[in-house]
Order: structure tokens, then sequence, then C-alpha cells
């Protein structure tokens, strides 16, 4: 073990993360080198204080005296503070809307001009109107590929339909679906289910939200939506804008609009390609006598013009949801996927280039070597080694990176079995626990 | 990118619970007290050498954040804005202690011989000064007394992800620890 080996391993080492062989080649490796030994050291001390720290605090407990306090000293009549007004007539440890609106207005009529502090204000009571919801069921659509990330989108796609069923806490479920995928929280796991792969990833515990749906269960919670997007509001510089108008039936409705930015630069290759790296324009639409929320559209901003990305027309509230939606049944064959392992060779890939390790998964593929591509990506689905399987490397390109990716991207260029030629980005990550750079999207 | 992103939605930032703790949301207000009890409890504790006094003094310095919250111009530092009303309410403590006494001597030497066993430059400081997601996992790890899995596990992300950011979480460290030793030393 060298240098640059063991500085790479130290803390792996520290935390009794390596396997016997490896901790042993370390150790050794610090009996010989005084400046790793020192590192060590330095490391280990510090660590030491950190858990000595940790020690003296493993007991404590404030959070329920803290909030006892709290709670009394907001019920004082005499107290005048800012936030006891704010909570003066209602104090709840769920959620505190009649607050949230004071404190929103609060928030925008001292920042924001006028018209913001209108629409601030019709969202705020369009929280107020679901605070208390038991469910909620969204149904709309999404341009984007039926079996892709759940947040990403695709302006020249068609639109397919995409739902969410919500069971709000105490007993927390969800379930979000389009045509090729389903993630569902049932209380107790998260799992997510990609049709055509035949593939699922499960999380062991609970879940407010995962795998790229955030976006989707903050319309779902109107109270966090606007929390969020009016701290964005602030933060970001977006603006607000408030319209009225009366529907066929007569009844008004409240249409807030958020122009959002996602701070990227028109050249980052993510850019409009997911919900939290495009520029959007989202219209909250409320009915002004029941202030609830109706409708929402997402329109992608881009420099041809606006295109609609999301339609959410239909919200169904408190309805009763079939106990079915919490259970999803997966065929006897799916394959899981699984965090990369060390190989007994892993140093021959974890030595590789990002370019490297393209080639040599598109080179697997061309030879159909599954056991192989299966280093780079796992599983390898059927579908996929039917899709890849006999390829022609045409061209592969130097390596670049996004802003909000923490991987890399390789330009390539292949030529499928069929004779058909394909040019887009591999994305491969290697923040895995065997360091192998690993085929993340772009296939 | 594809298949296999997760988002973190389990743990919103300190930003977030700020946010919406002071726009009516308390129950965020008690994530963050869940958050930074112990850090806060072990930076009181190494000043005041009394376990009972550090409890109330750390109570203490919640209550008053959270009646003050609306003053936090920095949300996404409510750390190191905590550990600054703690210091206050540090002070206020000792002056009660020498009020109590009428001896100040006796708070000369809680003074004195409390940050003997810890230099001027408390971790809890420090770590108060690294980016959210190194100090996010430094106070799980240390604090929280969860495993690197278990950090994983928590945050949704991969064992190795955690590891780097453990290991870049202590560089930072000792390079803000030396910048305060350099610093001490000049002063004096």
């Amino acid at each position: 073990m060298n240098c640059a080996e063991c500085r790479e391993s130290l803390l792996a080492c520290l935390e009794g993360l390596l396997e016997a062989e490896q901790s042993r080649q370390c150790q050794a490796h610090f009996e010989s080198c005084e400046a790793c030994r020192a590192e060590y050291v330095a490391i280990s001390r510090l660590q030491e204080r950190l858990t000595a720290q940790g020690r003296v605090a493993a007991e404590v407990s404030l959070v329920e005296p803290v909030m006892r306090v709290l709670h009394h000293k907001q019920i004082e009549p005499e107290r005048t503070t800012l936030m006891s007004i704010l909570f003066k007539s209602r104090w709840g440890f769920g959620l505190g809307a009649v607050a949230t609106a004071a404190a929103v207005l609060l928030i925008i009529g001292l920042a924001a001009p006028k018209a913001q502090a209108k629409a601030a204000d019709v969202l705020a009571k369009g929280a107020k109107a679901v605070a208390k919801l038991t469910s909620i069921h969204l149904r709309g659509q999404l341009r984007t590929l039926p079996a892709d990330n759940f947040s990403y989108i695709d302006a020249n796609s068609a639109f397919y339909p995409i739902e969410l069923w919500k069971q709000f806490p105490p007993e927390s479920k969800w379930r979000i679906e389009k045509p090729g995928r389903v993630i569902v929280m049932d209380g107790q796991q998260t799992v997510m289910y990609i049709k055509p792969a035949n593939e699922a990833v499960k999380l062991p515990q609970p879940t407010p939200s995962a795998f790229d749906t955030d976006w989707l269960h903050r319309i779902a919670n109107l109270s966090d939506t606007i929390n969020n997007e009016l701290r964005l509001a602030q933060a970001q510089g977006w603006k607000l804008d408030l319209a009225e108008e009366t529907a066929v039936d007569g009844r008004l409705k409240s249409i807030v609009t958020v122009h959002a930015k996602s701070g990227l630069s028109d050249a980052d290759y993510v850019k409009n390609k997911f919900f939290h790296d495009a520029d959007t324009r989202r219209v909250y639409r409320f009915d002004a006598q029941n202030e609830r929320l109706e409708a929402v559209q997402i329109y992608l901003v881009r420099s041809g013009g606006e295109v609609q990305i999301f339609d959410l027309s239909q919200i169904d509230y408190d309805q009763s949801i079939d106990p079915g939606v919490w259970q999803l049944d997966l065929p006897a064959d799916v394959s899981w996927y699984k965090e990369p392992e060390k190989l007994p060779d892993n140093a021959k890939y974890t030595a590789m280039t990002a370019e490297q390790a393209a080639r040599a998964f598109f080179e697997a593929c061309a030879k159909q070597d599954w056991n192989e591509a299966g280093k780079f990506m796992s599983p390898v689905s059927q579908g996929l080694k039917d899709y890849l399987g006999g390829l022609e490397i045409v061209s592969l390109g130097q390596p670049f990176t996004s802003q909000s990716y923490g991987g890399r991207f390789i330009p390539y260029e292949i030529k499928l079995k069929d004779g058909t030629v394909k040019k887009h980005n591999l994305a491969v990550r290697n923040d895995n626990p065997a360091h192998r750079w690993q085929v993340d999207g772009g296939i | 990118m594809n298949s296999l992103d997760q988002d973190t939605g389990a743990e919103l930032s300190d930003e977030e619970y700020v946010v919406s703790s002071r726009n009516g949301c308390p129950d965020h207000f008690r994530l963050l007290v869940q958050r930074y009890q112990r850090p806060l409890f072990a930076f009181l504790s190494s000043r005041l050498g009394n376990q009972s006094e550090a409890e109330e003094a750390a109570q203490e310095s919640f209550v008053r954040a959270f009646l003050s919250l609306k003053k936090l111009r920095k949300p996404e530092s409510f750390y190191a804005w905590l550990l600054g009303i703690a210091g206050r309410v540090l002070k206020e403590q000792f002056r009660a202690v020498e009020r109590r006494q009428k001896d100040r001597a006796v708070a000369e030497t809680l003074l004195a011989e409390n940050p003997s066993s810890e230099p001027e430059y408390p971790l809890e400081e420090v770590i108060a000064v690294l980016p959210e997601s190194y100090r996010q996992v430094i106070l799980m790890r240390y604090y929280e007394g969860l495993s690197c899995q278990d950090v994983a596990t928590r945050l949704e992300m991969p064992l190795g992800t955690v590891t780097k950011t453990l290991s870049r979480a202590y560089a930072l460290l000792r390079q803000a620890l030396q910048a305060r030793e350099s610093a001490e030393t000049t002063v004096n």
C-alpha cells in the first residue's frame, strides 16, 4: 500500500470499515511511513475528542422540556412577543395554519410589493383550507419518459399520467405512479419498481419523500409548498403574481403564479431536464370561495418559448383510499438494486477514469459479457441486455460535469445491433462503498 | 440520474426548519432542538462543569432562540447563532453565580478551571462553521452515536459518500482548529 492509497483508506481504517487484509496493509504502512502515521494520529485524536464530547451529551434529552416551556410561554396572556401574537389564537404541535397565514402575510407584506403580498395571502389561505387533511389524491399528466426518473421532464415528449395518493400523519403512507414506474411507502418501507426493467429498489424505512418525488409531495402538502415557494421567492428574488377570473359556473378563482429559477447556467447539461434544475412558471389555481387548491399548471421557461410540462386538474381531498393502494405486487423474478460491493479485483476498477469505465462497460455489452457489464451496473436487466448486447462503439468523448450532479457525463455514440446509431451522454458516478464507476443514467 | 437517484426528503436543512418554525410549524423547532441538543449541551457542560446547570442553560438557550427566531438573518447559520445565545446565557449564569455566592473567586474558579480541560476553541464552535452537509454527518456520527452505516441509511446516501464527507469534515475541522490556535498564539 502506498501513501495515496493509505490516505484514501485512512478514515475507513479508523472506522473499522476495512476488510482484515486491507486493514493489516494500512497498519503496516503506518509502521513504515512517518507522515501517514502522523496523519493517522492527528485524525484519531480529533476522533477521540469528538467521541468524548458526544459521550458527555449522550443521555441529554431536552426536546420535551424545551417544548413545554415554549408552550407555556406562548399561552401566557401577558406575553407580547411577535411569536406569541402569531400563535396566540392557536397553539398546537401540528400545522399552525392561522399562524402560518399571519406569518406569511407579515413576511411578504414587509418585504415585497402589494401584488406579491396578495398572492402570498391567497397561498396562505389555501394552506389554511387544507390544514387538517387526512388524505389527498392527485391525478395529473407530465411531459416525461414513462419509465424515467420521477423528476425527469422532456418538453418534446407526450404527456403521461402521473398520480399520487397520500395519507397524512399519524399513519403516513404514499404511492406515486406513472406508466413505467411506481413507488409505495406503506408506513414501514419504501419500494420503487421500474416496470420495463423489472427492477426494484428498497429503502428499509418509511420516508416522507424519496426517489426524486419531492416536487410532487410539495404540491400535495400545500403548507410546505407555500413555505418553500415563499422562502425561495425571498431568497432567490422570484416573482409572485396574482390574477382573478370568473369560471363558467360563475365561481371566482384566484390564480397565483410563481416564476421559479433553477440558478443553473444555460450551458449546464442538466438545465431544464429535471424539476429542480428547470426554470419554470408555476400556476396555482384556487377556488376563491372555499380557498382550496383546484389545479396546478407548470410551464418550462426556455429560450425557445414556454412549454406546459405538468397539468394537475384533479385533486380529491379526504376521500377514503383503498388499502390495496399501499400494496405493491412485484413479479417473482424482479431484480433488486444492490449497492456495489468491493470485488476481489476492485483496485483494477477504482483505478479507471470515468471515460475508461464507460468504454469498459460498452465493450462488455458489445461482447455480451454480462458478468463484466454488471461490475458497472447492478443489475443489468434483461431488457437492457437485449438492447445493448452486440453494440459497436463508434466514439467516446471527453467527460464533463454539471453543477447539480455529483458524477460525470461521457458523450458517446454507439451502433446497436439493429443498425440504429445512438448518440447520448452516459452518466456515471463512483461515490459508492466500492468506489467503482457505476452507470447511473443516459442509456 | 435514472433509476438509482434518491432524494433526501427525510432530513430538511436548518434553513428550512427555521423558516417553517417561524411560519407557524413549531414541530419543526422541535426537530432543531433534537438536532442540536447534544452538541449544545456538550459545549455548555465543558464550560460549566456541572451537568444540571448545563442542562438548564441549554434549555434557556433554545427557548430564547425560538422567541428571537425572527431576528435570525441567516437561517442556514442557526447553530452558530444558537451558540452565540448560549454564550450569553453562560455569562449570565456566571454572573448569577457571582451574585449568589457574593464571592467573585467562585466564578473565577469556574471560568478558570473548566476551560482548562477544553481550550478556548471548543469543538462545538468549530463544528458550527462547517458547511451544513459536513456538520450534519459529524453530529449524527458523534453526538447521536450512529455508525457510518446508520448515518448512510438515515441520510439515504451510499456508505462511501458518508465516509468521504466525514473525511472532508475532519480536514475542515483540523484546518479551523489550527487557524484558531495560530490566531491565539499571535494574540498572546
